[in-house]
C-alpha cells in the first residue's frame, strides 16, 4: 500500500505472506526526489527462513547507498520492532512506518512515538495506509534520514564470536556487525555471497569460528541471538508502548474464529468452495463465455474477420491460416479471449477477494491434515489452490515453501492433477451434456490420484518436510478496488503469458496438419490411444495440442464430445487422461526456471507416465465390470 | 544407593552403595542408615521382610552395626527375623524412596540422561533434597505416580494436598484448556528449522501465549498475532498456566 502511494503506481499488495515473492520497482512520484523504490517481500527475519526472506535480505546485501522504509504493524510492535532492530544494527538510515495506528487504538494499545524516537533515534512516522493517513509526512522524512544512534550489547559470549569474525569480513553495505551476527546465527544462505569476496583460508577461519561459537549453545545459537533481542525489546517496550491490552471481540475476530472452527470451518470452507463455483461456472463459463464466444466472436467478429480476410487476401493457405479450422483468428485467439479469458477472470475475482480478507491462511490450517498425508503442511494449500487458476503462475509461488522437498512435491502434482481455470472451464462445459456421474468419478479419480502420488512423493522422495508454523492475518473485508486493480494486473499476465503460445499452439497444429505430419503421428500413436485408452484415432491431435495448453487438449475433446463421436465412457477416459497429461509449455518452462532441467524432464516423465496408466486403468476398470455412464 | 528393582535378584555385587572421593570411600553413618531405609523399603516391597535377604543384598559392610543403631534409634522393630518399620522409620524410607525416584523421572524424561546416569545421580541428590524442593519437584512433574521403572512412587505432601485432578505445573501447550493462556517456560524441540520461526514469531520462554484452537490445527494467538501450528510443534512447547 504504501509503496503504491510513494510511486502512485499499483503492485499486489495481500493480505497473506508470499505475496510479493518478486520485488517491484517504482520511481517515486515527487519530482523533488530522484529516488527507486524497491517493495521487498514481508519477513520475520532477517536471517532468512524462506525465500521471502531471502530475497529481502539479498537486497540489502546488493544495493548500495539507499535507505529503508520499515513498515512495522502497530498492533504487533514486537514483532516489527525484531526487524527494525535487525535494520538498526545493519548501520542503515532507517524510516519506521508505524502503519494500522487505527487498530492498535481500538485494541488499546498506546504507542508512545516521542520514546520510540528518542531511543532509537530515527523519524518515526504514524499512519493509517488505507486511508491514506500520516503518508504525508514520508516524503519529507525521507528527505532527511539518519543513520541510528541505538546500539546495544549481546551476551559475552556472543559479543565475544562478533569481535572474533569482524576482521576476516569483506566490505559490505551493511556492517560488519549485523554480518557476523549472521554467520554466528549459521545463516547458510550467505555462503555464496561470502564465496565471491574471500578466499578459501579465510572462509575456512570463519568457519571454525562460527562452529566454535555454535557448539556452546546447544539450542542453536540463532535462537539464542533472536531472545537476546526480543528480551531487549521487551525491556524497550515498557517505555514505547502502554495501555491495557483490550481484546477487541469484532465480528471480524469472530468470523476469523469461526473460519478455523473443527466443524463451522468445514461448513464455511464448503460455502466458499460452492459460492466460487457458482461465481466462476455459472457467471463466467456460462454467461460470460457464452455471450463472449456465441455472440461476440461467433456473431460479429469472426464472421466479418472471415470475410475480411477472403477479400483482402487471395492465397487459400493463408487464409486457412488465418480463419480456417486451425486458424489463428478462428482457434487461437476466439479460445483464448472467448473461452479462457472470461474464466479466469472470474478465478482471479474470487481468489483476489481470498487473498485480501485474509482467508486463505485459514484454508491452510483447515487442510494441514490432508496435506500431512502427502509429507507436505497445510501451506501447500496456497498454491495449490492458485494452480486452479493457473499452474504457471502457481508453480512460481511454491517459493513460498521452505523445504526443497515441499517444493518438489507441490511442483509434481500441480503439474499432474491440478486443472486449470482454463481446463475446468473446457472440461465443465463439455460434461454438461452427460451423467453426473461422471462428474463424480472423474473428481474422485483425479483427487484419489493426487493423494496417492503425493502419498509416494512424500515417502519417496528424499530430504525434511517443513514444520507448520503459519500466521494467521485478521479477517478483513477487502477493499474492492483493490482486488479489480490486482485481478487486471493478474489477466494482463495471463495475456501476455498465454495468447503467444495459443498461437503458436495453433501454427503447429496447422503445420502438423497441413504436412499429413497429424496423419502419421496419429498412425503411430493409434495402438497407444485407440487400443490402450479405448479412444477414436482423431483424438490423438487433442493430446498433441495438450503439449500447449492444457485446455487446448480439453477443447479438443470437447468439439468431439459435441459432435457426438465420444460415448459417455469415452468422456471419461479422455478427461482423466488429458486432467493428469503433462503440464502445459508455459509451466514446463516455469518448472526449468524454478527447479532445473533435470527435475522437469523427470517430473514431466513421471505425470506423462501416470497420466497413460490411470487413462487404460479407468478404460480397462469399465470395461471388466461392464459400467456404462 | 540403587532402587533398581533388577539388581536386586541375588546378585550382591553390583549394588553399589558407596561413592569415591580421590579414591578413599567415604560414607557418613547418615547416608549408611539411609541406604538401608531404602534397601529395606524395596525388599518390602518385592514382599522380602526378613533379616537374612537384608544382610544378603546389601554391600555396606558395617551393615550389622548400622542397624543396630537404628534399632536403636526406634527406626525399625524385629518380630523373629523379620523387620517391621516403626512409624518414624517409615516415613524416613518413604521421604528418601520418594526423593530418589522423583530424581530418576526428573532427570530422565525431561533432562533425557541415561538410565546409568540417572541413577547415579538420583543417588547422591535423594540425601540431599530438602521437602521443599521435593515437592516443587513433584508438582513440576505433575505429582506423578510411578517412577521410569515403574515401582510407585510414595506421595507427598503436595500430592496429598491436591483435591480433584492433579495437573503438573508445567506442561506441553497442548495440554491447555481453549482460552486459557500459560507462560512459555522452555521450548525443547529436535527438529533445528523449528525454533527459527518460531522465535522469529516472539515464540520464546517468558511468553504469554493463549491457546485458541486444537483442530484442524493448533491456533495459538501471542498478542495480536495467531498463528497456526502442528500439533507435534504444541507438543514441545512447555507452558506454566498463568
Amino acid at each position: 500500500m504504501i509503496f503504491n502511494y510513494l510511486t502512485g503506481t499499483y503492485r499486489v499488495v495481500s493480505n497473506y505472506p508470499g505475496t510479493t515473492v518478486e520485488v517491484s520497482s517504482g520511481a517515486a512520484k515527487d519530482n523533488a526526489f530522484p529516488f527507486t523504490i524497491l517493495d521487498t517481500p514481508g519477513v520475520n527475519n532477517l536471517i532468512p527462513n524462506s525465500e521471502d526472506e531471502k530475497v529481502t535480505r539479498d537486497i540489502l546485501l546488493s544495493e548500495t547507498d539507499y535507505r529503508v522504509i520499515n513498515v512495522l504493524d502497530a498492533k504487533n510492535l514486537r514483532r516489527g520492532l525484531l526487524i527494525a532492530l535487525q535494520l538498526i544494527e545493519m548501520g542503515l538510515p532507517v524510516i519506521l512506518i508505524l502503519n494500522m495506528m487505527d487498530e492498535a487504538k481500538s485494541r488499546g494499545i498506546e504507542i508512545n512515538l516521542k520514546a520510540i524516537k528518542e531511543v532509537f533515534g530515527l523519524p518515526v512516522v504514524a499512519a493509517v495506509a488505507t486511508r491514506k493517513k500520516g503518508l504525508e509526512h514520508l516524503f519529507p522524512a525521507l528527505k532527511d534520514c539518519p543513520k541510528s544512534t541505538f546500539s546495544f550489547q549481546y551476551s559475552e559470549a556472543i559479543e565475544g564470536g562478533i569481535a572474533s569474525l569482524l576482521p576476516l569480513l569483506p566490505p559490505a553495505p551493511i556492517s560488519g556487525r549485523s554480518l557476523a551476527l549472521m554467520l554466528l546465527a549459521g545463516d547458510e544462505t550467505l555462503r555464496p555471497w561470502l564465496e565471491e569476496r574471500l578466499k578459501t583460508p579465510e572462509m575456512e577461519q570463519i568457519e571454525a569460528i562460527c562452529s566454535q561459537y555454535r557448539k556452546a549453545y546447544p539450542e542453536s545459537l540463532s535462537y539464542r541471538i533472536n531472545i537476546e533481542r526480543l528480551e531487549k525489546i521487551d525491556q524497550l517496550l515498557l517505555r514505547i508502548q502502554s495501555g491495557e491490552r483490550v481484546s477487541v471481540q469484532g465480528w471480524g475476530r469472530r468470523l476469523g474464529e469461526w473460519s478455523t472452527h473443527r466443524f463451522i470451518g468445514f461448513v464455511w470452507m464448503l460455502l466458499a468452495l460452492f459460492l466460487s463455483y457458482e461465481f466462476i461456472g455459472v457467471l463466467g463459463a456460462d454467461l460470460a463465455v457464452g455471450f463472449m464466444e456465441e455472440t461476440v466472436f461467433g456473431g460479429y467478429i469472426n464472421p466479418f474477420l472471415i470475410r475480411l480476410v477472403k477479400a483482402v487476401i487471395p492465397f487459400g493457405i493463408v487464409q486457412e491460416l488465418l480463419v480456417g479450422p486451425y486458424g489463428i483468428f478462428t482457434m487461437a485467439l476466439t479460445y483464448a479471449l472467448a473461452l479462457i479469458l472470461p474464466i479466469v477472470g472470474f478465478f482471479f475475482l474470487i481468489f483476489g477477494f481470498m487473498e485480501d480478507s485474509g482467508y486463505l491462511p485459514r484454508l491452510a490450517v483447515m487442510s494441514n491434515r490432508i496435506f500431512k498425508i502427502m509429507g507436505l503442511n497445510g501451506k501447500a494449500v496456497l498454491p495449490m489452490i492458485l494452480g486452479l487458476g493457473c499452474d504457471t503462475m502457481a508453480t512460481m509461488t511454491t517459493r513460498i515453501l521452505e523445504t526443497r522437498k515441499d517444493k518438489i512435491i507441490v511442483t509434481l502434482l500441480l503439474a499432474l492433477g491440478v486443472p486449470c481455470s482454463a481446463q475446468l472451464a473446457v472440461i465443465f462445459g463439455m460434461l454438461s451434456g452427460f451423467s453426473p456421474w461422471i462428474v463424480i468419478s472423474w473428481a474422485a479419480i483425479i483427487a484419489g490420484v493426487i493423494l496417492l502420488v503425493g502419498f509416494l512423493a512424500g515417502k519417496l522422495i528424499p530430504g525434511e518436510s517443513a514444520s507448520f508454523i503459519l500466521e494467521l492475518p485478521p479477517l478483513r473485508w477487502p477493499q474492492m478496488k483493490n482486488i479489480l486493480i490486482k485481478t487486471l494486473s493478474r489477466i494482463e499476465w495471463y495475456l501476455q503469458e498465454a495468447v503467444p503460445l495459443f498461437i503458436l499452439g495453433t501454427l503447429v497444429l496447422f503445420v502438423l496438419d497441413k504436412s499429413g505430419a497429424m496423419a502419421s503421428l496419429e498412425l503411430w500413436a493409434r495402438p497407444l490411444v485407440v487400443s490402450w485408452l479405448g479412444l477414436p484415432a482423431e483424438s490423438t491431435s487433442s493430446f498433441i495440442i495438450g503439449f500447449l495448453r492444457r485446455d487446448y487438449g480439453a477443447a479438443g475433446f470437447f468439439a468431439m464430445a459435441q459432435k457426438g463421436l465420444l460415448t459417455p465412457n469415452q468422456v471419461l477416459v479422455a478427461l482423466v487422461t488429458i486432467t493428469l497429461f503433462v503440464p502445459c509449455i508455459a509451466n514446463f518452462f516455469v518448472i526449468i526456471k524454478e527447479r532445473g532441467w533435470k527435475m522437469a524432464l523427470i517430473i514431466s516423465g513421471v505425470v506423462i507416465f501416470i497420466a497413460l496408466l490411470m487413462g487404460g486403468v479407468v478404460d480397462w476398470g469399465l470395461k471388466t465390470f461392464s459400467i456404462t455412464l | 544407593m540403587t532402587s533398581n528393582p533388577d539388581r536386586l535378584n541375588g546378585t550382591p555385587e553390583q549394588h553399589q552403595g558407596h561413592r569415591w572421593y580421590g579414591g578413599r570411600e567415604v560414607r557418613t553413618r547418615e547416608e549408611s542408615i539411609d541406604e538401608l531405609l531404602e534397601l529395606i523399603w524395596i525388599l518390602r516391597e518385592k514382599g522380602v521382610t526378613d533379616l537374612n535377604s537384608l544382610l544378603q543384598n546389601t554391600t555396606d559392610p558395617e551393615a550389622r552395626a548400622v542397624l543396630n543403631q537404628m534399632m536403636g534409634q526406634g527406626l525399625f522393630e524385629m518380630e523373629g527375623d523379620i523387620l517391621k518399620f516403626k512409624e518414624k522409620g517409615e516415613s524416613l524410607a518413604e521421604g528418601i524412596v520418594r526423593r530418589h525416584r522423583l530424581t530418576e523421572r526428573l532427570l530422565m524424561e525431561l533432562f533425557e540422561m541415561s538410565e546409568e546416569e540417572a541413577e547415579e545421580e538420583a543417588c547422591k541428590l535423594e540425601h540431599v533434597l530438602s521437602p521443599a524442593v521435593t515437592d516443587s519437584v513433584c508438582s513440576f512433574l505433575g505429582h506423578p505416580p510411578v517412577c521410569p521403572h515403574g515401582k510407585p512412587i510414595p506421595q507427598g505432601p503436595c500430592c496429598k494436598k491436591l483435591t480433584g485432578e492433579m495437573k503438573p505445573l508445567i506442561r506441553p501447550l497442548n495440554d491447555l484448556a481453549l482460552g486459557q493462556e500459560g507462560r512459555v517456560v522452555f521450548i525443547s524441540t529436535r527438529v533445528k528449522d523449528r525454533l527459527e520461526p518460531l522465535s522469529s514469531f516472539g515464540v520464546i520462554p517468558g511468553i504469554i501465549i493463549q491457546l485458541k484452537q486444537r483442530r484442524p490445527s493448533y491456533v495459538i494467538q501471542i498478542g495480536e498475532t495467531s498463528i497456526a501450528l502442528d500439533e507435534s510443534i504444541g507438543r514441545e512447547i512447555f507452558v506454566k498456566a498463568v
